[in-house]
């Protein structure tokens, strides 16, 4: 167990004083100030920036540490969602895009502190800028995305203010300094365990915080607990108040069904990552609030090779468009509890609007599937394997079931592969799969962004090792749009590419299924598909 | 004379740990090199960040030891495990040493609780068949471990939970040893249930305690039939021989001729089952372990197996082996006890 304290004598006193205070409230009322959090998954790292660390722990890093700047949030279809276009101040008190869209000039908070009492200052943004784009770490590939690679383009100003100089004007810069990794880190603090051989601390900061957020580490357990308190002095969130909960419990509670029992039983107040059944059940008996989120920034697809034969023919991939059992696998996979991407009507054949992920014009036609096949010169069909991995199995096995059963009728034999985890992700690095389910998501979701991501290079994300031009250029040529209707007009044309080329086939976008004590409120659903600890309070 | 005894016992004991080295360093080199064949490669499952690329991947090979030759990583392992370093964890970031000797006490506390249930359990359950072959008695008991067998662990686990903790409440929720709002005691043994009363709190004790009833009756359900059969079945053999026959024939009491004779007797095969089913339960209580979210050994190397994440399945195996050979030590020290014809050698 290990405790964060920056002053150990009054961090004593204090705790002498919490105990002489807590002998007098009842064990309710700590209990109600508390939120204990269960999770399948666990924290392995205080700082998300470490290869190897989990969504758990990126969610952790949002309430320990602070950004410059924070996503805003809207309502969608009368749920909260993180808002992509909304960026509000959290370390930075404003901030300015110059007319060019070159410089974004910040203004820090003047009553921001760290945990241990020091102010936040313009340096201690530059050191933890200049860390995320230098040290060998994931901030470094994130932050490549909006056009921020070297540490000349953090400028210190005055102690309070900050300019960032971008070559181009890229839309994502401003969003992506709101992600998990660019979180600003108390650098004198830092600096002191800071090695030769480990200039930026990444070592030390594994396993400490040294940060300004809205709470403090209280103890941290690898794989199966992490406890948090209230940091009193932190007012990012409204303006003068802290986090709601005193107390944050993250637990780890390997089994989805105990998940469930624990949040039904009242002993846990919230989470987000049940079984389809379950959630279904828990809501039928309407003891406990769910809040069902389309994750609107990720798919779930079926991929195909597009250069390993057959399905390195267009038709051969669209007969397996049109032969997938889609109704089926929706209600088998997910019960129905997510946005299908499939079964859409497109009058005159054209995308509808240039969003990226849209829905496609595909049913399952067996008719179709099978003068597509014939068209491939495949009339008999083919033998293949369907691959998932384990990780995936509560919904992808009832769906490779689905999907052998329904291409068999076109003739296609499916062999079912469960693999491991580690060793799926190998065969994709590796381009190895034939066919496979897998899901995908972006922080950031534009258009352009996910095409060049997903669908241009040799490289990993690019699932289908589609390797079309065309879109490659477009993709390109619209990350530095500005203006809105070429951009429309552009994701238009990627969308019709999708749809011609099929190089994989886009499912549905399965529900972020937040269930909790009907006394929790302000749930929202966050770009990192965790829960934002400092959204959450009890009525 | 019993000195010289206990001084040989010691003697052996101690030759017979070094004969078992050479039985380690191979499951050493062994799971090494297993792990090694093994289709998945660690780098690129932990390099899944939303935008981790090559270059990511070869920072955790590096990182890993992975970029070198597979002979020079053994070298280096092997090095490293003669300082007493197993590594570290991707998965949970700790050092594998630290990870396992946190976690080790836990699936020990578990495993001996349910063992001690199940020998409870399963020698009177034994006995009384055997006194009475055939009848109605024998055949209840016959059907209860075959029912024990055959519902796996997680099943018969997830009913407990069900029943005790959903429906009726009476026992606290099944998330690991303790309760998130009882504060620990101070680390002594590691077993929560000796460190609480080493602390002197009762209340606590009764808490951990509460936390372990649970998952250890879970996983004795499913051993106690081994162990019943095998009492049944030694103790026929040993009712029917000419010793008891003679035992009773010069009208020794009821209780001394099956306890003392027949019982004494028909223990040996009793205790060797008993320490292989200790050895299996430990490393094989995963479910049990994923049910209850027990922070135990097994669920740890088995989630480093699926993600490919290679020192602590090493050090788990290394650990298993470790208890292993402890475990056959001390069932041949209680053969000794058992029996006093038997020494070990």
């Amino acid at each position: 167990m290990r405790f964060v304290s920056f002053r150990p004598a009054s961090s004593v006193l204090a705790t002498a004083a919490l105990l002489l205070v807590a002998a007098a409230p009842s064990h309710a009322q700590t209990r109600a100030e508390t939120l204990r959090y269960v999770t399948g998954a666990s924290v392995n790292t205080l700082d998300p920036n470490i290869p190897g660390s989990t969504r758990e722990s990126f969610a952790l890093s949002m309430s320990t540490y602070d950004r410059l700047v924070a996503f805003g949030r809207k309502q969608l279809n009368g749920k909260w969602v993180f808002d992509l276009d909304k960026i509000t101040g959290e370390l930075a008190e404003s901030y300015d895009v110059s007319p060019d869209g070159l410089k974004l000039t910040f203004r820090l908070r003047k009553d921001a502190k760290f945990q241990d009492g020091s102010p936040v200052t313009a340096e201690d943004v530059k050191w933890s800028l200049d860390r995320c784009v230098t040290a060998p770490i994931l901030g470094k590939a994130q932050l490549l995305t909006g056009s921020l690679t070297s540490a000349d383009q953090f400028k210190v100003i005055d102690p309070l203010t900050i300019e960032v100089t971008l070559p181009k004007p890229d839309k994502l810069a401003l969003p992506n300094l709101a992600t998990v990794y660019p979180l600003i880190i108390n650098s004198k603090v830092a600096k002191e365990h800071a090695t030769p051989e480990d200039p930026w601390a990444t070592a030390w900061l594994k396993e400490h915080t040294a940060g300004s957020g809205a709470y403090v580490i209280e103890s941290f357990k690898p794989g199966e607990q992490v406890i948090i308190k209230r940091n009193e002095d932190w007012n990012r969130g409204s303006p003068d108040k802290p986090a709601f909960f005193k107390r944050v419990i993250v637990q780890s509670v390997p089994e989805p069904a105990t998940r469930a029992n624990l949040v039904e039983r009242g002993d846990a107040d919230l989470v987000v990552d049940l079984q389809a059944s379950d959630v279904q059940s828990l809501e039928a008996k309407g003891k406990l609030k769910v809040i069902s989120t389309p994750q609107y920034n990720s798919i779930t697809f079926v991929s195909m090779n597009n250069q390993i034969p057959p399905f390195d023919n267009v038709n051969v991939r669209r007969a397996v468009a049109f032969a997938l059992p889609y109704e089926d696998m929706f209600k088998a996979a997910l019960f129905g509890r997510g946005a299908p991407l499939f079964g859409a009507t497109w009058p005159d054949g054209k995308p509808l609007n240039g969003i990226y992920p849209f829905q496609a014009p595909v049913k399952t036609d067996l008719d179709k599937a099978r003068e597509y096949l014939k068209a491939a010169g495949l009339p008999e069909g083919f033998s293949t394997t369907f691959s998932f991995n384990v990780g995936q199995a509560s919904t992808a096995e009832p769906m490779a079931a689905l999907v052998k059963e329904s291409l068999a009728k076109i003739g296609i034999k499916v062999d079912i592969q469960k693999l491991p985890d580690a060793q799926m992700s190998t065969q994709i690095n590796e381009k190895k799969l034939p066919l496979f389910t897998e899901g995908i998501v972006a922080w950031l979701p534009s258009t352009d962004y996910f095409y060049r991501n997903f669908y241009t290079g040799n490289q990993r994300w690019n699932y289908s090792s589609i390797n079309n031009p065309e879109l490659a250029a477009i993709a390109q040529e619209a990350r530095f749009e500005p203006d809105k209707a070429k951009y429309e007009e552009d994701g238009r044309k990627l969308n019709a590419i999708h749809f011609s080329e099929m190089p994989q086939i886009p499912l549905w976008q399965p529900n972020q299924d937040a269930v909790m004590a009907s006394s929790i409120e302000g749930y929202t659903y966050e770009f990192h598909r965790q829960v934002d600890y400092r959204d959450v309070s009890r009525k | 004379m019993v000195m010289t005894g206990l001084g040989a016992t010691v003697a052996r004991a101690g030759r017979r740990l070094l004969s078992s080295l050479p039985a380690l360093f191979g499951v050493l080199v062994f799971t090494f090199l297993l792990m090694r064949v093994l289709p998945g490669d660690p780098a690129v499952f932990f390099a899944s960040g939303p935008n981790a690329g090559k270059e990511e991947i070869e920072q955790i090979r590096k990182q890993m030891g992975l970029d070198k030759s597979v002979p020079e990583q053994l070298v280096f392992y092997l090095s490293d495990i003669g300082r007493g370093n197993l590594g570290r964890s991707m998965m949970t970031g700790q050092p594998v040493l630290k990870d396992l000797r946190e976690r080790l006490p836990a699936s020990l506390e578990l495993t001996f609780t349910a063992l001690l249930i199940a020998l409870l359990a399963a020698v009177p359950l034994g006995v009384v068949a055997a006194l009475k072959p055939g009848s109605l008695v024998d055949h209840g008991v016959r059907l209860f471990c075959a029912l024990g067998v055959c519902v796996p662990t997680f099943v018969s686990g997830l009913l407990l939970i069900y029943v005790f903790y959903y429906l009726l409440g009476l026992a606290p929720d099944p998330t690991g040893r303790i309760d998130v709002f009882t504060s620990l005691p101070p680390q002594r043994t590691g077993f929560l249930s000796v460190d609480f009363l080493l602390a002197g709190d009762i209340e606590g004790w009764w808490a951990a305690c509460k936390q372990l009833i649970l998952p250890a009756l879970s996983m004795a359900l499913f051993v106690i039939a081994p162990l019943a059969r095998i009492t049944r079945a030694s103790m026929l053999v040993s009712l029917g021989s000419d010793f008891v026959r003679t035992a009773r024939s010069v009208g020794l009491s009821w209780q001394k001729v099956v306890v003392t004779y027949a019982l004494r007797n028909a223990i040996l095969p009793v205790i060797t089952i008993a320490g292989i089913v200790f050895s299996t339960m430990l490393g094989a209580n995963v479910l049990v372990e994923k049910v209850f979210s027990w922070p135990g050994v097994a669920s740890y190397a088995l989630d480093a197996l699926l993600s490919s994440d290679y020192a602590p399945v090493q050090g788990f195996v290394l650990l298993m082996a470790g208890i292993f050979v402890l475990v056959n030590l001390a069932v041949d020290i209680c053969y000794g006890i058992a029996d006093p014809r038997v020494s070990i050698g």
